[in-house]
């Protein structure tokens, strides 16, 4: 409220300012006003906006001299009642008794609470308060501070706080759809009921490129991307690692893991040690053996082909954000005979790594990783319920398309415009349940007018229908 | 043993020594071939109060001398070799499962490598694995050394490390083995055989770890030097060497058995998958055998020349037959029987047979009861088999592009039964059932091969015989197998897919020694009559969607052969699936039983 | 072949009974030849290695395997107790060492140059063998173990859980046709065997479990009560090793089925008298039946020593029918056929006919019975 209030007082200091300035230029009423004034509460919005709606003036209709008498229109309000009663705080409206725009209305001293050029004919305060009451008015303006008379609308609107928004009621569909799929499915997922998650190939290869690496008696190699932890594919690759790290305890395998970013290296030392303590092989663990190397991009790659060519790693993985160094790190390890698995989001490095690695996991794979790995039911339920929700968009894009482009190829097929009407208006846009009315009528005109162009001409009728 | 000269082989005598009886089999050449003349069969008197195998083989080999009405064994007590025109045989071989066979247990790094390896190495020689002890099998190291010292293996192969590379795992895994000082089944005198076939590297430490009293340590080639390839080869030979310089010789009498014998004594499932390989080879097809015993199931496989056996311990038909019924779960037993079943008695009656193992079906009803429950112990074996025979882990991949959304793993399985072409069972329960059909039907339910399939059954178990026989004489053990050993059932043509019923699976069209044509429908089964020399080419129509051998929706045209049962049309689809519900279960089998005519009245009965 | 053999199981109210008590390993034998030992006695003992425990130390000190030996603190074949220092790494100018303790009591077996690791030997188990069975030593093979023998009253069981033990003979059926149930079994009961008549429930050896009896026998189980028994379906049978705390033995098989008469009324003279029991199942070649034996004080006049009567079948025998559709029948044989005969599954066999009490008569495989001991 204080606010509020700050902003009323800052605009009555303006508006006394602007009134002095203006003073001298009294309104000379030669334009003609704007008619039909109408107020109407913005629906489904928490009560700041109200809708104004007029007619335009006379004027700027009959631009007859080419010199436009018209600029624009000024919108006016004061405020006919308070949520706590018949309080006002326009100036004018102090008077309690009498609510209206006064019959010697002063234009230099009131400002009006917007302006809009010529050409438009509607005006959204969104300057309200939920709950009060407002009378507009609108006043058309020409050069130099003229006026037209006012306009004032019929009746005082009270600006409503709507808690539901019916113009995104498919919205809320569509969530609740989603969510109850995602919800049911965990539940599902928690009562023991199966999941399937399609086997991810380069998850299932971790423990073969360890085996490998632990027959072979050489070290494993992870790589977590060279961002730091708060992009999201490092975090995802700090899951797979947890899970390398499993792996690699239970066999008893080397894992070395150089680091480009300090965070990240404190973050995989601890995801190591508990992935080592889960298996019960925490003397097992070797804390030196993850260590940073450099925040330089390019003397990150060299150091970490440094340590595939000394190293010989008989396993690489590549998990996270990468650049330029992927296909150089993946042709290196590649040349020393080691299995690769890679894990990236990045569009534009994934075909170095699908062509140079043995396994990749691709963008989402990469993401699903950590559901897949865990076997979490909340994850994987979540998961499942996505793909759900995934699957609600291809269908109503593919449902969509077609109707589009049927609605505009038969333009004469009137279920066919309302549902592309219905499904752009409504369902993507904030229509609401109901489609527009003034659209279908508009829909249903054109279609007449097609059809009677139609029907002139002698040849077209056979055809087409 | 002396050199022998194949062309001078004209009567061959062979046993096996089996553990509850000794089966012997005379071959003999006539008119320019190699057939199999008599056999006979007697109990085995490896223990009390026997406590000579020798006895059981004279018993066996003295009743195939009566009918054959040739004297093989003299007054001594010996058999007579080499043989004159009315007396004795040119060659005496045997093999050899008496005692509970050859139990090894084996051990590698990585449980999906080189201890897979091992295992292969050790099942191929023929052994039964005990348990494979790995670095990541996820017992702790106090609790596999507790097993190693539990177990009482005859020998113990361990693998390990790729040339070159891990020696510290390989000498971890030796030091789990010696502190625990395994004990051998036989005598106290008998010192443990270790075979070391991992790292080269690590041989002088894996030496020294063993360097102790009670062990014997043999080392040979690495059974993985890199992990793209296996070389078995060494591995195997070596086990079959130990088991008979050490284990065979602990065994009561087999000393003298070993002295009598042209050849050396085989482990029987070794044997058995050496003729497997052989006649595999020699035509060039895919084979698949099952041997069903009574406690344990064998499946063999050769896809591509690459030979697998498993032993699957627990799944057998009368020792195990309780095991099988707790693994397969009773509704899916009883999926397979056509008529209602009270569960409590049928667990009891399962129980009873487990105990008194000898009982055999007198009843239409405990024959199916009994035959529904090796379906289910086929199908888990051949399960286990899959799951082991697979491609080797821990290889390189090769990529393009073009692969970026078809990632294929290693470790795929081998065995694919649209390639196989012949499926050979043998077994108790397979090769003693009332009428052939039932064979023919329960490995096709169990094994749900695809495409067109050759099945086929070892008449009298045969096939270990042979198998020893193959490393002196290959062409005498390649012609018996073709004549003597195999019965064959039929063909069998499955259509892989899923089939809608009421609607079309396959059009067929016969020429040659049968002519017919006409339509199988989905879900439905057909016999066509063709004898054991018929042979005729069919060409096969799928519907879309459903693979007989050429492809979806492919035509394609195949030889096909006769046999006792003949030649079965199968449009149930793969995998095969059976209603939940249990009336509809019950009416969709007796119906496909009455199709194939498996439980009709009895023609031909074979003796049990 | 040649002999239709038809083994069955033994009971008998005499036999020389001798039995090998073993160790795993060597070790002493406790007694000579010619002592008498009762069931109680210790007749051998020796010391199991105890448990190996590694420790990697190469790992834990960051050092390579080589090393670990200069930084043991421990030689091979001292003592360790837990947490005892085990070793110290050399550290850097002498700062920094790392001390790791031993996380198992024990000896120091081996240190590996080769792995890095230290073998903790853990201490010996004592194993003891005791005598079982009431008799006279008469072999002792040394370091091995010894050969009791007696004369004995022997049942063998066709199946049994748990091992062996020893306690004095109780009936708790009146009947060979009595269900064991547990209003049979009474609180004196502690330390018995129980003898009940034909088909025991879970709960009647739940309540002997519970009064504490060493054994319980009956003529049959159900599947499923063996299973509540156990907690988990048996699927071969190779027994003997069940932790119950009681031995459970059934004589004649799996379902309502009656003990056989005769073993009934020879169990019956025996009451008050000490039994050992040992329910180890082995169903393979070298079959292993439980059994029960009753050590005679003296050898009754008239019976001679059976041990291992083969079976003939002849005209007359008495027999039981061991599986359906006539399990547990008992008859007698009233035909031989030579022939071979079809049976309804089909096959071809072997037959006997069978003629029941009742008059009754059914053609039987012959794989299909067993003789019952006169």
């Amino acid at each position: 409220m204080g606010m509020t209030g700050m902003k009323y007082a800052v605009g009555l200091v303006l508006a006394v300012m602007v009134a002095w300035t203006t003073q001298s230029f009294a309104a000379d009423i030669t334009l003609a006003p704007p008619t039909d004034v109408t107020v109407e509460d913005v629906p489904n919005d928490v009560g700041t906006q109200m809708l104004v709606k007029w007619k335009a003036s006379l004027d700027e209709l009959n631009d007859a001299s080419g010199a436009r008498a018209l600029e624009g229109y000024a919108i006016f309000r004061i405020v006919a009642q308070t949520g706590d009663g018949l309080e006002s705080i326009g100036e004018q409206a102090a008077n309690a008794s009498e609510i209206g725009f006064p019959a010697n209305f002063e234009f230099g001293n009131i400002q009006p609470i917007g302006s809009v050029s010529y050409g438009r004919t509607e005006f959204v305060d969104e300057n309200v308060e939920a709950g009060t009451s407002y009378l507009y008015a609108v006043a058309a303006t020409g050069p130099g501070d003229t006026f037209s008379p006012l306009a004032v609308a019929g009746m005082a609107v009270t600006a409503q706080m709507e808690y539901f928004n019916e113009g995104k009621f498919w919205f809320l569909i569509i969530m609740l759809t989603i969510s109850s799929v995602i919800i049911g499915f965990v539940w599902y997922a928690k009562r023991g009921g199966e999941i399937k998650v399609r086997p991810i190939a380069g998850l299932e290869a971790v423990s073969e490129a360890v085996g490998r690496a632990t027959e072979m008696g050489k070290p494993v190699l992870f790589v977590p991307g060279i961002l730091d932890i708060n992009d999201i594919q490092t975090v995802a690759g700090i899951t797979v690692l947890a899970n390398v790290a499993k792996t690699a305890a239970q066999y008893d395998a080397q894992l070395k893991v150089p680091t480009a970013r300090s965070l990240v290296m404190t973050t995989a030392r601890e995801t190591v040690e508990a992935a080592y303590l889960g298996e019960g092989r925490p003397d097992a663990y070797n804390e030196d053996n993850i260590y940073y190397l450099t925040d330089e991009q390019f003397g990150y790659t060299a150091g970490v082909q440094g340590v595939m060519v000394r190293e010989q790693p008989a396993a690489c993985f590549y998990m996270g954000a990468f650049y330029a160094e992927s296909l150089i790190l993946a042709e290196t390890a590649n040349s020393i005979g080691a299995i690769q698995v890679a894990g990236t989001a990045m569009p534009s490095q994934l075909p170095f790594f699908v062509a140079a690695c043995d396994y990749t996991l691709i963008g989402e794979e990469f993401f699903a990783a950590s559901a897949y790995l865990s076997n979490d039911p909340e994850q994987l339920g979540s998961l499942k319920g996505q793909d759900i929700g995934k699957i609600i968009a291809a269908g109503l894009l593919v449902v969509g398309c077609t109707l589009a482009t049927l609605a505009v190829t038969i333009d004469t097929w009137r279920g066919g415009r309302i549902a592309k009407l219905y499904i752009e208006d409504n369902i993507l846009g904030d229509e609401g349940l109901v489609p527009n009315e003034d659209k279908v009528r508009v829909i249903d005109a054109d279609i007449a007018a097609e059809l009677e162009s139609l029907s002139q001409q002698p040849h077209g009728g056979g055809g087409d229908s | 043993m002396s050199q022998i000269d194949p062309e001078q082989i004209k009567v061959i005598l062979a046993t096996d020594c089996g553990s509850t009886t000794t089966k012997a089999i005379l071959i003999e050449y006539i008119d320019g071939e190699y057939r199999q003349t008599q056999r006979g069969e007697a109990p085995t008197t490896v223990e009390k109060p026997f406590a000579n195998v020798t006895a059981g083989v004279l018993n066996s080999v003295s009743e195939i001398g009566e009918l054959a009405g040739r004297r093989l064994v003299d007054d001594d007590g010996h058999i007579i070799s080499p043989a004159t025109d009315s007396e004795g045989c040119d060659i005496y071989i045997s093999t050899s499962s008496a005692g509970g066979g050859l139990q090894m247990m084996v051990a590698g790094v990585i449980a999906e490598m080189t201890a897979a390896s091992a295992k292969r190495a050790a099942l191929g020689a023929g052994s039964i694995v005990m348990d494979v002890i790995a670095a990541n099998d996820g017992r702790r190291p106090h609790d596999q050394i507790q097993r190693i010292r539990d177990l009482r293996p005859d020998m113990i192969l361990i693998s390990g490390g790729t040339d070159g590379g891990t020696t510290d795992k390989v000498v971890q895994i030796a030091e789990l083995v010696a502190p625990a000082k395994p004990q051998p089944r036989f005598g106290s005198s008998y010192e443990m055989p270790i075979i070391y076939a991992g790292n080269k590297e690590a041989r002088d430490a894996i030496s020294s770890v063993f360097n102790e009293e009670g062990f014997d340590l043999q080392i040979v080639d690495n059974l993985r030097p890199v992990l793209e390839r296996e070389n078995l080869g060494p591995a195997r030979d070596k086990i079959h060497d130990i088991f008979l310089e050490h284990v065979m010789a602990q065994a009561p009498g087999y000393e003298q058995l070993m002295d009598w014998t042209g050849a050396p004594i085989m482990p029987t499932p070794g044997a058995v998958g050496d003729i497997l390989q052989t006649v595999a080879r020699l035509q060039g097809i895919n084979v698949v055998g099952v041997d069903i015993g009574g406690a344990t199931t064998d499946v063999f496989s050769v896809f591509d020349e690459t030979f697998n056996r498993t032993v699957s311990a627990n799944l057998g038909m009368s020792y195990s037959i309780s095991n099988v019924c707790a693994e397969a779960t009773m509704p899916n037993v009883l999926r397979w029987v056509p008529f209602d079943m009270d569960e409590r008695e049928l667990r009891n009656h399962v129980k009873n047979k487990m105990i008194r193992p000898t009982t055999i079906p007198q009843t239409r009803e405990a024959l199916m009861f009994e035959q529904a429950v090796a379906r289910e112990a086929l199908r888990l074996a051949y399960k286990q088999h899959k799951e082991f025979a697979t491609t080797l882990k821990g290889v390189q991949q090769q990529r393009t592009v073009g692969d970026t959304f078809s990632q294929q793993t290693g470790g795929m399985t081998i065995v694919d039964n649209m390639k196989l072409n012949l499926l050979v069972a043998s077994g108790g329960v397979l090769s003693h059932a009332p009428r052939m059909h039932q064979t023919a039907m329960l490995l096709i339910d169990a094994f749900e091969p695809e495409g067109v399939t050759m099945l086929a059954k070892d008449s009298i178990f045969m096939m270990p015989h042979l198998g020893v026989l193959a490393s002196v004489h290959p062409k005498a053990a390649e012609q018996v197998f073709e004549r003597d050993c195999l019965v064959y059932l039929g063909t069998c043509v499955c259509a892989k897919g899923t089939p809608k019923p009421g609607k079309i699976c396959f059009k067929y069209e016969l020429s040659g020694d049968c002519t017919e044509s006409g339509e199988i429908g989905g879900g439905e089964l057909k016999l066509i009559e063709m004898g054991m020399d018929d042979r005729a080419t069919i060409t096969l129509t799928p519907a879309r969607g459903i693979d007989l051998g050429a492809g979806p929706g492919k035509k394609l045209e195949r030889e096909v052969r006769g046999g006792t049962v003949g030649l079965i049309l199968d449009g149930r689809g793969r995998p095969l699936v059976l209603p939940e519900d249990r009336a509809a279960c019950q009416k969709t089998v007796q119906g496909w039983l009455d199709s194939l005519d498996v439980y009709a009245e009895e023609k031909e009965p074979v003796a049990v | 072949m040649a002999k239709a053999y038809t083994p069955g199981l033994l009971v008998t109210r005499h036999k020389k009974h001798r039995c090998i008590r073993r160790l795993p390993i060597e070790g002493d034998v406790k007694v000579a030849v010619g002592d008498r030992v009762v069931a109680d006695d210790i007749v051998a003992e020796t010391a199991l290695p105890g448990d190996v425990n590694p420790i990697n130390l190469s790992n834990m000190m960051s050092l390579p395997p080589k090393d670990v030996i200069d930084c043991m603190l421990k030689k091979e074949g001292d003592l360790i107790a837990l947490d005892e220092p085990l070793a110290q790494s050399k550290g850097m100018f002498g700062m920094f060492r790392t001390i790791v303790h031993s996380r198992y009591e024990g000896t120091v077996e081996t240190v590996s140059p080769v792995t890095g690791q230290v073998i903790i030997r853990g201490a010996p188990l004592p194993v003891q063998v005791r005598a079982y069975m009431g008799g006279e030593v008469v072999a002792v093979r040394e370091h091995e173990g010894c050969e009791i023998e007696a004369d004995v009253a022997y049942v063998q069981g066709i199946f049994g859980v748990g091992g062996e033990t020893h306690g004095r003979i109780v009936m708790a059926c009146d009947s060979h046709e009595q269900e064991l149930t547990p209003d049979c079994i009474s609180e004196d009961m502690t330390d018995a065997v129980i003898i009940g008549g034909a088909r025991m429930t879970v709960a009647a050896i739940k309540k002997a479990q519970s009064v504490g009896a060493a054994a319980i026998i009956s003529g049959g189980i159900d599947d499923q009560d063996l299973k509540n028994l156990l907690g988990y379906d048996l699927g071969v049978a190779i027994t003997g090793r069940e932790d119950l705390g009681i031995t459970v033995i059934v004589t004649e098989g799996f379902g309502d089925i009656a003990m056989a008469d005769r073993t009934f009324a020879m169990l019956k003279d025996y009451v008050g008298q000490d039994a050992s029991v040992n329910g180890a199942t082995q169903i393979r070649a070298g079959v292993m039946r439980p059994e029960l034996i009753i050590p005679l004080a003296q050898v009754p006049a008239d019976t001679h020593d059976r041990d291992s009567e083969t079976g003939e079948l002849a005209i007359g025998r008495t027999l039981r029918v061991i599986r359906d559709p006539w399990f547990g029948m008992i008859g007698e044989v009233s035909a031989l056929p030579a022939e071979p005969h079809v049976l309804g599954s089909g096959s071809k066999a072997r037959v006997l006919e069978v003629k029941f009490p009742s008059g009754e008569t059914a053609i039987v495989p012959r794989a299909n019975v067993e003789l019952i001991w006169e």
